[in-house]
C-alpha cells in the first residue's frame, strides 16, 4: 500500500488504485478506477445538451440491432451456410430476412423520408431525397423477390445503406455537441436555476425571472446566477466565462460576484443587483447564440451547389441505370444505380463550415472573445488591413501626469496642495493626480470650501490660501496672471498632444497668480508594441485613425511603431479614410473601444471592440474583446484564419471526395454498401478535421512571469501597475 | 462443443470484468416504474442488444478470415505445384497474430498495459457522451438501443474474442463464438441488473484475474495452431479435440 490514501473512483466509490485515471466530466477531474465507471459516470451525470445526439442513437441501436441480424443471416447465406441439406430452409430465411428488413427500413429511413416529404412539399430536393429513393428501391426490389420465389435479395443493401447514413447523422450531431462544449457555459445563462429565498424559503427559478434585490444562495461549485453583492459568507470565484482569465479570486462579504463566475468553495447568500436576464452573463449568452443561429456567405454558397447537386445526381442515376440495363441484369443495374444514389450525398458538404465555426466561436469565447456571427470571423481571416483608434484603445483611456512646468515652486509643494483640492473631483485628471502625489510618497493637504467649476478646473482653500486648478480661462477668471515664460511651456506641451492643467494660488496679501502647468497623458499600452508588431508578422498593415490632434496621434503611432496614421478625424472622416484605405489595400477592420467609433466600426468589413461598453445588445462590433485584451487580437486573426482554412480544407474534401465516388459509381465500381460507408467516412473526416482545430495552441501573453519582473530588460512590457510607472518615468525622461 | 463450452466459461468468468465496466450502465439502467416483469424485460433486452453486437462482429470477423484464407486459397491453386501451402501460412500467420493479441490483451487484466489510449478516443467518448441520454428513456428501443451500442464500446475482453472469432476462419464459427461468450457474459450482467453491487471487490478482483488466465490460455492456444507443426492446416476441430 502507498503512503497516500487511495482516492475514491467517483463513479463506483471503490479505491482507484493502479489502473485508476482522471478524466475532466462537467469541467472538474474526477478520478475513475476504470474506463466502465468513467463511462457510466459520464453517462448518468454528464449535462443533457445532446439531445438530437441520443434521439438518432435510439433510431441508431434499433437500427442496428435489426441490420446486424440481416447483415449476418446474408453474411451466412452468402458463405454458404445454408447449401446442401439446409437448402430448404432458405425460403424461410429470405422471409425472416424480409421481416427484419421492414422495421429496420421503417425504423432507419423514416426521418429522412420525413425529411424528404417536408422539403418536397415546398418544391426543394433535399439529399435524404436520393438516400431514399436508393434504399426503398432496394427493399422494394427484394420483398419482390422474395415472395416471387426467385431473385437475389439486397435487404442487407437498403437497411446497411439507411444504417451508415444514420451513422453519418449521428456522428454529425455528436460532433456539433462537441464543438459547442466551449459554449456551454456561455449558453448556460438560459437554462440555469437559481435558488430563490422568499420569506425564508428556497425556491429553484429560472434566471430570468430574478429580479434585483433578491436573495439568492450560491452553493460551493455552482455558477452564480445574477450579479449581486455578497450578503454572507465567503468564497473564490473563478470568472473565466465574463473574463476569460481563468484564476481564483477571493470574494468576501461586500464583495461584488458577477453572473456567470464559478462559486468555488464557500457556500455564498448574495443579493442580486440586478435583473436576471440583465447581466453580461445573459447578454453574451444571447450574442453567443444568435451568433450561432446565423451562417455565413461560405455556408449559404455551400448550400446552393448542394441544391443543384441533388437533381443533377438523379439525372446521373437514371441515365446510369438505363445504361447499364441494355448491357447487365436489371437488378445488377439498379445496384449500380443505387450506388450512384448513395454515394453523391453531399452530408459532409453541408458539414463543412457550422462546424468550424462554431469551434472557433466556442474556443474564441473561452478567452473572453465574444464572435457575433461566423461571417465575421471569416470576413477576419480575410483582412489585409487593421486601422486602430487611439483612445481606450491602444493607450489605456486613464491619462497620466507626464511632465510640470513650474514657475518657481517645488514639485512636492505643487502636488500636496493640488491633491489635497482634487480629492474632491472625480475627474480623470484629478485620479491621475492623486497617484502622481502617492508615488511620490506626498501626503494631500487638508482642502475646504472646494467647489467645482464644471469645464473649467476647481478651486478651494488651502491653508487659508485660496488654490485653483484648471483651464487658461479659469485663471483669466479669476483675474490671475499668467507668466508669459509659463504660458509658452504650456503651449509646446499642448502642441505635443497633451492635456494642460494651470495651477495658482494666492499668497497672504497678494493677489494669485499662475505658478506652474501640469501636463497629461494617455499613455500606450504596454501590450500595444507587441500586438502591432504580431499583426505585422501576420501579414496585416496596421494603421492609426484618430480624433485627437496630431502631436498626440504622432506621439502614440511612434511608440507603439505604426508608421501610417491619420489624426483629427470626424467619426465620418474615418469612414472616409477607411474607404480610402480600402480601395488601396484589401478588406479592412477597426479596432476601437467600441464608444466612441460605433460608427467607424459598423462601417469596416470587421469591426473589433475592446473592453466594450456594458451593453451588449447595443454593441455594433463584430468581434468583442475583452477589456484588457488587445494582446488577444493577433491571437484572434490567426485562429480565424486557420478556421477558413479548416473550411476551405472541408469543402475542398468533400466535392473532391463526391466527384471520385460519383465517377466511381457511374462505372459501377462501387458496391452500394461501401458507397455508403465511403459517405458515412466523408462526414466522419470531415468532423475529425473540424476537431483538428480543438488542438491548436490558446494565445499567449506577449509578457513574461511576474515573477522574473526585475530581470526583465527595461522596454519590455510588463505587468500593469508597474509597467506603467516605468512608462511615466520614460516619458518624463524623454520631455 | 467443447469449444464453444471453453468460450461460453470464459465469458462467465469474463463478466467480472463486465461487472466493473459494462456493469456501470446495467446498474444505472435500473429499474421500471412499471414492475419487476418490465424491469426484466429492459435488462433481458438490453443483453440482447449486446449479445447481437458480439454475433454480428463474430460473423464480421470470421468473414474477414475466411476472405483472407480464401482469397490465399485461390493464389495457391495459380501456384499449383507448391500444393496448399501458402493458405496453409495464411492460416498459421492468422493464429499467431490472434494468439499474440489475446495474449497482449490477457496481460492487460494483469495490470500490464502495453500500450496506451484506444479507449478514450473520439469514438468512445462521444458515444458515451451520448450513451447516458439514453438510460432515462422510457420504453423498450432504448435499452436494446443501448445495448447494441455497448458491444460497440472499446473492451479488451471482445477484442480478444474477436481475434479468437477471426482466427475460426469461418462465418458460422466466428458468429457462434461470440455468442457462445456472449452468452456467458448473461449471468453475471443480469444479475447486476437486479441485484446491484452486492459482489465485493475483492471477488472482482479475483474475477478479473480468473478472466484474464482464460484468456491467455486461449490466446496460447490460438498461438500453438500456428507455431506448432503437427497442430496446423486442419482447421479448428483438430485442436479442440486436442485439448
Amino acid at each position: 500500500m502507498t503512503s497516500v490514501p487511495d482516492a475514491l473512483c467517483r463513479h463506483c466509490l471503490l479505491p482507484v488504485g493502479r489502473r485508476g485515471f482522471t478524466r475532466a466530466v462537467n469541467g472538474e477531474g474526477c478520478q475513475f478506477c476504470c474506463y466502465g465507471c468513467c463511462i457510466a459516470y459520464q453517462v448518468k451525470n454528464g449535462s443533457a445538451d445532446a439531445s438530437e445526439a441520443a434521439w438518432f442513437l435510439v433510431r441508431l441501436g434499433a437500427g442496428s440491432f435489426l441490420s446486424m441480424n440481416i447483415m449476418l443471416f446474408s453474411l451466412l447465406v452468402y458463405s454458404g451456410a445454408f447449401t446442401g441439406a439446409d437448402q430448404r430452409v432458405l425460403p424461410t430465411i429470405h422471409l425472416l430476412l424480409w421481416a427484419l428488413a421492414t422495421p429496420a427500413v421503417l425504423i432507419l429511413g423514416e426521418p429522412f423520408l420525413r425529411e424528404t416529404w417536408s422539403q418536397a412539399r415546398r418544391g426543394r430536393l433535399t439529399s435524404s431525397a436520393l438516400i431514399v429513393l436508393g434504399s426503398l428501391a432496394a427493399y422494394a426490389y427484394s420483398t419482390l423477390a422474395v415472395f416471387q420465389r426467385g431473385g437475389h435479395l439486397y435487404f442487407d443493401t437498403a437497411s446497411m445503406v439507411l444504417m451508415l447514413f444514420t451513422l453519418g447523422r449521428y456522428l454529425e450531431a455528436a460532433g456539433r455537441a462537441r464543438a459547442s462544449r466551449d459554449l456551454a457555459p456561455l449558453l448556460a445563462a438560459e437554462s440555469e436555476l437559481a435558488t430563490v429565498i422568499e420569506a425564508g424559503q428556497e425556491h429553484r427559478r429560472p434566471v430570468r425571472e430574478v429580479r434585483a434585490g433578491m436573495l439568492i444562495r450560491v452553493k460551493p461549485g455552482e455558477r452564480i446566477p445574477v450579479d449581486g453583492l455578497i450578503v454572507e459568507g465567503r468564497s473564490h470565484t473563478d470568472d473565466a466565462v465574463i473574463t476569460g482569465e481563468s484564476r481564483q479570486i477571493a470574494k468576501a462579504v461586500g464583495a461584488f460576484v458577477l453572473a456567470g463566475s464559478i462559486n468555488l468553495d464557500g457556500p455564498l447568500l448574495i443579493r442580486s443587483s440586478g435583473a436576471g436576464g440583465e447581466s453580461r452573463w445573459a447578454q453574451i449568452c444571447r450574442s453567443v447564440r444568435d451568433a450561432l443561429r446565423q451562417s455565413s456567405r461560405t455556408q449559404r454558397v455551400a448550400d446552393r451547389l448542394v441544391g443543384a447537386f441533388v437533381p443533377i445526381v438523379l439525372a446521373l442515376a437514371g441515365i446510369t441505370l438505363i445504361y447499364w440495363a441494355q448491357r447487365l441484369p436489371l437488378d445488377e443495374a439498379m445496384l449500380t444505380a443505387l450506388s450512384v444514389l448513395v454515394v453523391a450525398c453531399p452530408c459532409a458538404v453541408g458539414l463543412a463550415a457550422p462546424m468550424a465555426h462554431s469551434l472557433g466561436i466556442g474556443q474564441l469565447a473561452r478567452h473572453g472573445c465574444l464572435v457575433r456571427s461566423p461571417g465575421a470571423l471569416e470576413a477576419l481571416a480575410g483582412i489585409r488591413l487593421i486601422a486602430f483608434d487611439k483612445t481606450g484603445t491602444l493607450t489605456s483611456g486613464r491619462p497620466q501626469l507626464v511632465d510640470i512646468a513650474s514657475d518657481g515652486v517645488g514639485e512636492e509643494e505643487l502636488l500636496s496642495r493640488l491633491a489635497g483640492l482634487e480629492r474632491h473631483s472625480e475627474h480623470g485628471l484629478a485620479r491621475a493626480i492623486a497617484l502622481a502625489a502617492s508615488a511620490r510618497g506626498l501626503a494631500p493637504l487638508a482642502a475646504e470650501d472646494v467647489q467645482v467649476l464644471p469645464g473649467r478646473g476647481l478651486r478651494g482653500m488651502v491653508h487659508g490660501e485660496a488654490v485653483a486648478a484648471g483651464s487658461a480661462a479659469l485663471m483669466d477668471e479669476l483675474g490671475w496672471a499668467l507668466p508669459p515664460a509659463l504660458f509658452e511651456r504650456t503651449e509646446l506641451m499642448a502642441a505635443a498632444g497633451h492635456s494642460v492643467v494651470f495651477v495658482g494660488w494666492s499668497e497672504p496679501a497678494l493677489a494669485g497668480r499662475a505658478r506652474a502647468a501640469l501636463s497629461f497623458d494617455d499613455t500606450p499600452l504596454l501590450e500595444a508594441r507587441a500586438t502591432v508588431d504580431a499583426l505585422r508578422a501576420l501579414g496585416l498593415q496596421v494603421m492609426l485613425l484618430s480624433g485627437d490632434h496630431a502631436g498626440a496621434a504622432a506621439r502614440i503611432a511612434t511608440t507603439v511603431g505604426v508608421d501610417d496614421w491619420q489624426a483629427g478625424l470626424l467619426p465620418e472622416a474615418k469612414r472616409a479614410a477607411l474607404d480610402q484605405y480600402r480601395a488601396l489595400h484589401g478588406a479592412a477592420a477597426m479596432v476601437g473601444d467600441g464608444l466612441n467609433d460605433a460608427p467607424g466600426l459598423a462601417w469596416a468589413d470587421v469591426g473589433i471592440a475592446v473592453g466594450s461598453a456594458t451593453d451588449l445588445a447595443r454593441e455594433t462590433a463584430d468581434l468583442v474583446l475583452p477589456a484588457d485584451g488587445l494582446w488577444l487580437l493577433p491571437w484572434v486573426v490567426a485562429r480565424a484564419r486557420a478556421v477558413r482554412a479548416t473550411i476551405l480544407a472541408n469543402l475542398a474534401w468533400a466535392f473532391g471526395y463526391n466527384l471520385v465516388a460519383l465517377t466511381c459509381g457511374v462505372l459501377g465500381l462501387l458496391q452500394p454498401i461501401l458507397a455508403a460507408a465511403v459517405m458515412a467516412g466523408s462526414s466522419l473526416l470531415v468532423v475529425l478535421n473540424s476537431l483538428r482545430l480543438e488542438r491548436l495552441p490558446g494565445p499567449c501573453h506577449p509578457g513574461v512571469p511576474q515573477s522574473s519582473a526585475a530581470a526583465r530588460p527595461a522596454g519590455e512590457p510588463g505587468p500593469p501597475a508597474q509597467g506603467r510607472s516605468r512608462a511615466l518615468a520614460l516619458l518624463k525622461a524623454e520631455s | 462443443m467443447s469449444y464453444y463450452a471453453l468460450l461460453f466459461i470464459a465469458g462467465f468468468a469474463g463478466s467480472f470484468h463486465c461487472i466493473g465496466m459494462c456493469g456501470g450502465f446495467a446498474c444505472a439502467l435500473g429499474a421500471d416504474a412499471r414492475g419487476a416483469s418490465a424491469t426484466s424485460l429492459r435488462h433481458v433486452l438490453y443483453n440482447i442488444g449486446r449479445l447481437s453486437t458480439y454475433c454480428f462482429l463474430g460473423a464480421l470477423a470470421g468473414a474477414l478470415g475466411q476472405v483472407i484464407c480464401t482469397s490465399l486459397a485461390a493464389d495457391s491453386q495459380r501456384a499449383a505445384p507448391l500444393l496448399s501451402a501458402s493458405l496453409e501460412v495464411g492460416q498459421r500467420a492468422l493464429a499467431v497474430m490472434a494468439g499474440l493479441l489475446m495474449i497482449l490483451m490477457a496481460l492487460r487484466f494483469f495490470g500490464v498495459r502495453a500500450w496506451h489510449g484506444g479507449t478514450s478516443g473520439f469514438g468512445g467518448s462521444t458515444l458515451v457522451v451520448s450513451l447516458r441520454s439514453l438510460l432515462g428513456r422510457r420504453g423498450f428501443a432504448a435499452p436494446l438501443a443501448l445495448g447494441v451500442l455497448n458491444g460497440f464500446l472499446p473492451c479488451p475482453l471482445v477484442y480478444a474474442m474477436l481475434a479468437q472469432a477471426a482466427s475460426t476462419f469461418d462465418v458460422l464459427a466466428g458468429c457462434l463464438s461470440m455468442a457462445a461468450f456472449g452468452l456467458g457474459t448473461f449471468p453475471a450482467m443480469l444479475a447486476m441488473g437486479g441485484v446491484g453491487r452486492m459482489l465485493a471487490p475483492s471477488w472482482r478482483q479475483r474475477g478479473v484475474r480468473v478472466a484474464g488466465s482464460f484468456i491467455l490460455a486461449l490466446g496460447l492456444v490460438t498461438l500453438s495452431r500456428g507455431v506448432l507443426p503437427m497442430m496446423s492446416g486442419h482447421g479448428l476441430h483438430h485442436i479442440w479435440h486436442f485439448t
